[in-house]
């Protein structure tokens, strides 16, 4: 018997798991400290002096106890970045991050870690170079929760010029 | 002096969210055009074990046969077994209390979990007759099923 042309069917789905971590108690003022007051916490290592964000109890190279808190300044220099022209899921809401949209990861200044998030500039590599200074734009205050959504994104400082 | 501030205990929400998309297949895509455009119910018989299996696959898990015939079951059928879900969980399709049942359906010899509706938490039991609740608006997936309940 001949089959006739038959309709194929395929069905999207999501699977969303939500889910809860304690940030514990270094992420927990850096998380306090940038939600309540807009101010960036790292911490410095006694040892190799490396001052890390996001802040970490023991240093990953010597294996000490990071003591010393430091606040760091709101503007840095994107050391890396892509295009992404892929959806990116934002941890904080589950929906994806329409591209296409810069992706970057800047060190900010007195920080020796870069923090990754997204670049408020076209998508486009004129626009866009690596060491490029930039500044942290955060939500304001009021709507702040207390997670990394609370950075909207790094903006470059006005008036720069493409290096040739 | 510096002071020293204390911080109340922190605990942040996320998600892990991933997409996909499911591809019924032959018999499945059979089986879901049948559902949405007929209220029918197939099931994919295996001509070498004289088996029914629902939901319809392309190949029999006993024997290995390729399918391809579909024969249409229920729709009443039988509870096999279930179970009460009585607390909530965010992964979980419902709000508790719900009743997830597999449910035989009449000729076929497998069956598959559904929710089981409109049904007293007490009297649900093993060998319950039940019968199907179409969704009036049916889009070709499983919730064309919206649930079963019983006779």
């Amino acid at each position: 018997m001949v089959q006739k042309e038959q309709e194929w069917i395929s069905i999207p789905m999501t699977v969303d798991v939500p889910y809860r971590f304690a940030a514990g108690q270094y992420l927990t003022k850096y998380l306090v400290e940038m939600r309540d007051n807009g101010k960036i916490f790292a911490v410095k290592c006694p040892r190799c002096k490396r001052v890390q964000l996001p802040p970490r109890i023991v240093c990953a190279e010597c294996h000490v106890k990071n003591e010393e808190w430091v606040e760091l300044a709101q503007e840095g220099t994107l050391v890396a970045f892509t295009i992404m022209y892929l959806p990116l899921t934002d941890p904080t809401t589950g929906k994806p991050h329409e591209p296409p949209f810069v992706y970057g990861s800047v060190r900010l200044d007195g920080a020796t870690s870069v923090l990754d998030h997204f670049v408020n500039v076209e998508p486009d590599m004129e626009k866009v170079w690596v060491g490029m200074r930039m500044r942290l734009v955060l939500r304001p205050k009021e709507q702040r929760t207390g997670d990394l959504s609370d950075i909207l994104y790094y903006e470059p400082l006005p008036g720069q010029v493409r290096p040739k | 002096m510096e002071e020293i501030k204390h911080y109340e205990p922190f605990e942040v929400d996320q998600h892990l969210t991933a997409n996909s998309r499911y591809y019924a297949g032959r018999m499945g895509s059979r089986f879901y055009v049948a559902l949405r455009d007929q209220q029918k119910i197939l099931g994919a018989k295996c001509p070498k074990c004289n088996k029914v299996l629902w939901p319809p696959r392309s190949t029999c898990h006993v024997c290995f046969s390729e399918l391809t015939e579909t024969v249409e079951i229920g729709p009443l059928g039988t509870v096999e077994t279930f179970t009460v879900v009585t607390y909530n969980e965010p992964v979980q399709p419902r709000k508790a209390p719900f009743v997830y049942a597999v449910i035989r359906l009449d000729g076929a010899d497998t069956g598959m979990a559904h929710f089981l509706d409109e049904v007293d938490l007490d009297e649900v039991h093993i060998g319950m007759r039940v019968r199907p609740v179409f969704a009036r608006d049916r889009k070709a997936n499983i919730l064309d099923i919206q649930y079963f309940k019983p006779l």
